[in-house]
């Protein structure tokens, strides 16, 4: 039991990251990215494939970071300036064609096969329970050491001006901020951290494949982020444990519905998913941690 | 030469296909200004809701459409009225999320009654026709021509009828159409239905092309969307065409990439047309 | 922190972790065996995930009517794997952590049984799979893998056999990219080619609506055969498009691609003809003949055959061990599976047989299940089938 809370917190941890990232961009600067499994993909892969060509592990990860970063702004440099939804379905277009890549291009990422035996640091000498451990530390220290960064961000002047382009793109731009490349520099940030998760994947789980990275991935963090709180990273942070809280607790309902086939059983563990998301959306629209500056008032679209 | 014609054909063929869907789509942002995720799963119901029509209730295709049509638009209101009506004052991008939500509980719904085995229309298949070196088949024309048909009647119905030319007033303007005395709510509750019916339409059209499991619908999103935007969003017309013209470009890039990578040409299509034109083909703002 | 204070601290933590697990342990010697399967029940291998999973229930049901495996009821937990490694890695954690279970059953992406596969030989779980790809058995698995699915190269080099027998001068591959296309592909190209044919490929990208322009390539070809390598739902679509296209040629597909289930869904006369390959047991198998009893299913899909084995002979092999543990399972695998005991056909069947103290040698329902060292099948028989009025006629069994 307790090894299975271990590694449940330590995929909450890597969550929390994907979290935060979204937050940052959602929150921030009110861009939503629905390509972020392929952002963390691109991490995973850059990651994996560094330390399996022999560079160290940390490195690597950190590679991963400005790979991740440097994808972003490939992706969105195009983007940015187009309106919210517009930007939501290129993004996930995005994600789409890392997985194709991933697939397809069987000299970069060994296809559909994927990179098994990815380095795990220190497994070799701690063992398989005290790598889960220490793992957990050290994604836990990672989580908290971005969750302190994005909350100083917050509270900057840099935090001050994406809120501003947030509430009203116009207006930044007339203050004579460059909401452009504001909202790049975000974008890039935000994606530097899925690659951060993503690589933290890689090296904890040493397999990866196209299939780690469907489009549900993102839905969850989707989930993570409303239920915790838009737009405060405690929130994202908070969001993610009860998400795997939730994706973990609905296994133990199976026995709940006897006569009912396997595959029954598994469709209404996804529907409790969709009408949780739901409920919490209209119950506490603002989240559990509700943003504690009040945003201005809106002007109708 | 003949490749690439052929290529048009075809491409042409899975366009009328995915501008019904499109339009649901563009139709119900035009309007509520809201991009809805649950489309794919509304096409996988209008697929499963003409498919039972069809070979349970022994009712011909074209009953069965409209059954679809109909079925899938009262499940549309529902959800709106039910899940989503409420969200709207938290903002487009919660709507849409929570449209999401509404897409997995859908498809789980369907995969909890019918299971995730295929079906297919008790119909019989025919032969493709022949001319000059090229084909087309005289089902896909069918299906082609019951899109177009669809086409007309709803630009018909926005040029011509009291809802139609107040849905279109509202998509431009909304406070113009609340001096006009049209009742907002009454004319979003009509687009709901117009753009959820259309896509089960869609949805029961391409079952009729291929077949129908609980994901039929989901597969096709990216497509649909990619059409959407292309046309810009909002845009009716901009869907048909965007829609016709992402078919064409996957049909001729086969000709010289790798069939693998069919799905990234759509996306590529997108980012190099928003890249200059921001609001897509047909958009009607910048940003 | 120094560094001795360091490695105490982790050496602490991981004695700490250890001493947590062990109760776990030791519990789970009393009350019920304790087995899961983590088969796709959503996502991409939703067709094949919930028969798979109801058939172990159902023999698990026969065997507990009849009094359990060493005097204890056997329990089993069904997971999703979601086709997808991240949710599958979730769920065989659960099995494995909380459950407890000693083996894990029926993983079919080659992606999540590698996903999978070293939580299960660190934990010492035994798990059977019936994935294709042919890296899974490479793996560093210490003996906890087993699987039933043939590798690549014998079935690539039965398919390509098969074109050459139907008279094939140009054999055309269509397939998904899957982890085994390539390999299948070059396998058929072999035989083919040294017959004096020839080959070529498409892979396709399996989430379309349509594939006329790839049919269009196909024809293009003038193939003699065409080798379909895809699942039920883009074949589906598939053999719609190349029926529209005119092809009369001959087609081949994997026995699990076109299945019943696909026969049933389209119309006769595009399935009519199509010939159909899988991992068979002998004729007139009575594992096989017992399965369909079991399930009502008329023509079983081989991954209900195999995830029928595979229920059978880890009941058996923990009867054989007289222990439930995973481990036990692994040493015994082989003693049940083969060698020179009594021919049994099912875990009731072996079941009795082990505790009247005889030894068994199970044959099942996807062939004679022999294994090597690595897990792979040793050697297995194929059955040739084609549709015929819309129903599955069997050709050969070779």
């Amino acid at each position: 039991m307790l090894s299975y809370v271990i590694f449940s917190l330590t995929t909450a941890g890597i969550y929390g990251l994907l979290a935060l990232s979204l937050n940052l961009i959602w929150g921030g600067a009110g861009m939503v990215n629905l390509g972020l499994a392929g952002f963390f993909a691109v991490g995973a892969y850059a990651s994996a494939i560094l330390s399996l060509a022999g560079v160290p592990v940390p490195l690597a990860i950190l590679a991963a970071c400005v790979v991740g970063a440097a994808t972003g702004i490939g992706a969105t440099w195009a983007t940015v300036r187009l309106r919210g939804d517009y930007l939501a379905i290129v993004t996930l277009g995005f994600a789409e064609v890392v997985r194709l890549v991933a697939m397809n291009e069987r000299w970069l990422t060994n296809g559909t096969d994927g990179l098994p035996g990815i380095p795990a640091p220190l497994k070799s000498v701690l063992g398989p329970q005290g790598f889960a451990v220490f793992y957990l530390c050290l994604v836990l220290a990672i989580l908290g050491a971005v969750f302190f960064l994005l909350r100083r961000l917050d509270l900057s002047p840099f935090g001050r001006v994406l809120k501003a382009i947030r509430e009203d793109q116009d207006l930044a731009g007339f203050a004579g901020k460059n909401a452009m490349r504001v909202k790049l520099i975000a974008f890039a940030c935000s994606a530097g951290i899925a690659g951060l998760a993503g690589a933290l994947y890689a090296h904890y789980q040493s397999y990866i494949s196209p299939d780690h990275f469907q489009p549900l991935l993102t839905i969850y963090i989707f989930l993570a982020v409303t239920s915790g709180g838009v737009g405060r990273p405690a929130g994202a942070f908070l969001g993610a444990f009860l998400v795997i809280l939730f994706l973990e607790g609905t296994r133990f309902l199976g026995h709940l519905l006897p006569g009912l086939s396997s595959g029954q059983v598994a469709a209404s563990r996804e529907m409790l998913v969709g009408l949780a998301f739901l409920l919490v959306l209209h119950l506490r629209p603002q989240g559990i941690l509700p943003e504690r500056i009040r945003p201005a008032p809106r002007s109708q679209p | 030469m003949t490749d690439i014609f052929q290529a048009v054909i075809n491409g042409v063929l899975t366009g009328a296909l995915i501008a019904i869907p499109a339009m649901g789509l563009t139709a119900i942002f035009a309007v509520l200004r809201y991009v809805n995720f649950a489309i794919g799963s509304l096409a996988t119901t209008g697929a499963f809701a003409a498919w039972m029509l069809n070979t349970h209730a022994g009712w011909p295709v074209l009953p069965s459409m409209a059954g679809a049509f109909v079925l899938v638009a009262a499940a549309g209101l529902a959800i709106e009225q039910a899940a989503l009506s409420r969200l709207r004052p938290s903002g487009a991008l919660t709507v849409a999320i929570a449209s999401i939500a509404v897409g997995i509980i859908l498809e789980n719904m369907l995969r909890f009654g019918f299971g995730n085995d295929l079906r297919a229309f008790d119909l019989p298949l025919m032969r493709d026709w022949r001319f000059w070196g090229l084909r087309v088949g005289p089902q896909q024309l069918q299906t082609a021509g019951i899109a177009l048909a669809i086409m007309a009647a709803v630009f018909a119905f926005l040029r011509f009828t009291r809802y139609g030319k107040a849905m279109r007033a509202v998509a431009d303007n909304p406070d113009l159409a609340r001096l006009f005395g049209m009742e907002p709510r009454r004319i979003a509750m009509a687009t709901v239905a117009l753009g959820t019916g259309l896509t089960g339409v869609g949805g029961a059209l391409l079952g009729l092309d291929s077949a129908i499991d609980p994901m039929s619908g989901s597969r096709l999103l990216l497509p649909i969307f990619a059409a959407a935007v292309l046309g810009g969003l909002g845009s009716i017309p901009g869907a048909v065409a965007g829609a016709i013209l992402i078919g064409i470009g996957e049909e001729l890039s086969l000709l010289v990439i790798p069939a693998t990578y069919r799905s990234a040409v759509g996306f590529l299509t997108i980012l190099l047309v928003l890249s200059f034109r921001p609001g897509g083909l047909f958009g009607e703002r910048a940003a | 922190m120094t560094q001795t204070t360091r490695r105490q601290f982790l050496a602490s933590s991981a004695i700490l972790a250890g001493s947590f697990a062990l109760p776990l342990r030791a519990l789970a010697q009393e009350g019920p065996i304790k087995i899961g399967t983590l088969t796709p029940l959503t996502g991409a291998g939703g067709p094949y995930g919930p028969v798979m999973a109801d058939t172990v229930k159902a023999v698990v049901a026969g065997v507990n009517a009849a009094g359990g495996v060493l005097g204890r009821q056997v329990e089993v937990i069904s997971e999703d794997d979601q086709t997808n490694p991240e949710a599958g890695v979730r769920a065989a954690r659960k099995l494995i952590d909380v459950d407890g279970v000693s083996a894990i059953m029926g993983t079919w992406a080659s992606s999540v049984t590698t996903a999978v596969a070293p939580l299960c030989w660190e934990s010492g779980t035994m798990l059977t799979t019936v994935s294709g790809a042919d890296s899974i058995t490479l793996l560093p698995h210490e003996g906890y893998i087993v699987r039933t699915q043939p590798n690549t190269i014998l079935q690539g080099r039965k398919f390509g056999e098969f074109t050459v027998e139907l008279g094939a001068g140009k054999v055309f591959f269509m397939s998904p990219q899957t982890p085994f296309a390539d390999s299948q592909f070059s396998e058929i190209t072999k035989v083919v080619e040294a017959a004096g044919g020839s080959t070529a490929k498409l892979i396709y990208d399996d989430k379309k609506p349509t594939y006329r322009s790839e049919v269009d390539e196909l024809m293009a070809f003038e193939p003699d055969v065409v080798v379909l390598g895809g699942y039920m739902p883009d074949t589906t679509v598939l053999l719609k498009d190349i029926y529209r296209a005119g092809y009369e040629g001959k087609m081949l597909a994997f026995a699990y691609s076109v299945n019943q289930k696909l026969v049933d869904a389209l119309p006769a006369e595009v399935v009519e003809g199509i010939y159909t390959i899988a991992p068979s047991p002998a004729e007139g198998s009575a594992a096989y003949k017992a399965l369909t009893e079991l399930t009502g299913i008329a023509a079983p899909d081989p991954y209900t055959t195999q995830i029928f084995d595979q229920v059978n002979m880890v009941l058996m092999a923990i009867a054989a061990a007289g222990d439930a543990s995973g481990s036990a399972i692994r040493d015994s695998f082989r003693t049940v599976s083969q060698g020179d005991g009594k021919p049994v056909h099912t875990a009731l069947e072996g079941l009795e047989a082990i505790a009247a103290g005889e030894a068994v040698n199970y044959d099942g329902a996807s062939g004679p299940c022999d294994f090597t060292e690595e897990g792979d099948i040793l050697d297995c028989q194929f059955r040739y089938e084609q549709v015929k009025d819309g129903a599955f006629t069997l050709l050969k069994i070779a």
